[in-house]
């Protein structure tokens, strides 16, 4: 998914990335909550750096910002709330019960 | 009002409130079930099928029926010993999920024409699943929350949300869509299951080996109905989807093995 990215800058410390999200035609949710989520495509679906993926429904959430380790998502479709790792190079999501 | 809230700005206690209402799930189903009577867009052409896959579509729709019918019962008699009003109120919308989805499913029956369903869902109903079925229900007049949303929002809830998925992509355009509509259901029962069961387990990890037992004792029982499912819809060999993967996912992050 590409969403207008509305800032960025170089470097280690950079702030992050903003972005202004689009709706993408996800309907599982309240009306005014439905930007923040997609529909996953598979394995060749890729992910956005305001992205990741709940590996409880496998839905796609989305943030306003960059995500990065540490970050407290929530993904409402399934009601799960979500702290994104590094886990490989690569931000995963991790159930918080 | 704002065209659109971000959900992660929210406390954890605003977004357990928020997830676990009636207003969400009105805001949901708006999405995804309107316009679509009995589960689909009434403009869909239903196809003709012949008699061996018309007949074992309505095996399996009659099997799902009975694990409907199992939640929907469970699901109910829940809310009278659910340990919070935020629970309760979630078991309500879940209640009107699963009777929806056992009335799409009787309506989809009476399309294929099975003219008296009850009768036909007696005749072709799987022993494991009814066995399932009647475990699940000895846990909710046990009033035993623990056992029960185990058994139903994460073992039975996880393998027909994964069963579902893979029906729906192989499935007529017209089951295809009732299956698609249920599994959005089965995204908020399995993670309402997993969510609290996992919030449970911390505080009280005593819990582990009751569960466990319990764990051994049912998932085969369901495992084994959905594998003769996949069977019945000519999904089998090494293009059979891994069942298992959505539910061993689930109970591995509650610290189960398999």
């Amino acid at each position: 998914m590409n969403d207008t990215l509305i800032s960025q800058a170089a470097g280690e410390d950079r702030p992050r990335q903003m972005y202004v999200l689009e709706e993408t035609g996800f309907k599982e949710v309240p009306k005014k909550f439905r930007r923040f989520y997609r529909k996953w495509g598979g394995p060749m679906d890729t992910l956005a750096p305001n992205e990741v993926l709940c590996p409880v429904c496998k839905i796609v959430i989305r943030s306003l910002q960059e995500l990065r380790a540490g970050d407290k998502v929530y993904c409402m479709p399934c009601m799960s709330r979500l702290i994104v790792e590094e886990e490989d190079g690569m931000l995963v999501a991790k159930v918080n019960y | 009002m704002a065209e659109w809230q971000d959900p992660h700005a929210l406390t954890e206690g605003e977004f357990l409130d928020e997830v676990h209402s009636f207003e969400f799930w009105f805001g949901a189903v708006e999405g995804y079930l309107h316009d679509r009577p009995y589960g689909y867009d009434p403009e869909t052409e239903d196809i003709e099928m012949d008699d061996r896959r018309k007949d074992g579509l309505i095996t399996t729709l009659c099997n799902y029926c009975v694990g409907e019918t199992a939640a929907l019962e469970a699901s109910s008699g829940m809310i009278g010993f659910a340990p919070d009003r935020a629970s309760q109120i979630f078991l309500s919308t879940q209640v009107a999920d699963e009777g929806r989805h056992l009335e799409v499913l009787l309506h989809r029956l009476t399309m294929l024409g099975v003219r008296d369903p009850k009768r036909e869902i007696e005749a072709r109903a799987n022993r494991s699943l009814l066995r399932f079925k009647e475990r699940l229900l000895e846990f909710v007049d046990g009033h035993d929350w623990e056992a029960a949303v185990f058994a139903q929002n994460v073992i039975l809830e996880c393998l027909e949300f994964t069963v579902f998925r893979n029906h729906a992509q192989n499935a007529d355009p017209i089951t295809k869509q009732i299956l698609q509509g249920i599994v959005i259901d089965e995204r908020r029962h399995m993670g309402f299951g997993e969510n609290d069961l996992g919030r449970r387990l911390i505080l009280a990890p005593h819990m582990h080996d009751r569960l466990d037992r319990i764990k051994r004792e049912l998932d085969s029982l369901v495992l084994t109905t959905f594998k003769q499912t996949l069977g019945e819809l000519g999904l089998e060999g090494d293009d059979a989807p891994d069942l298992a993967s959505d539910y061993l996912g689930a109970v591995a992050r509650l610290g189960f093995g398999t």
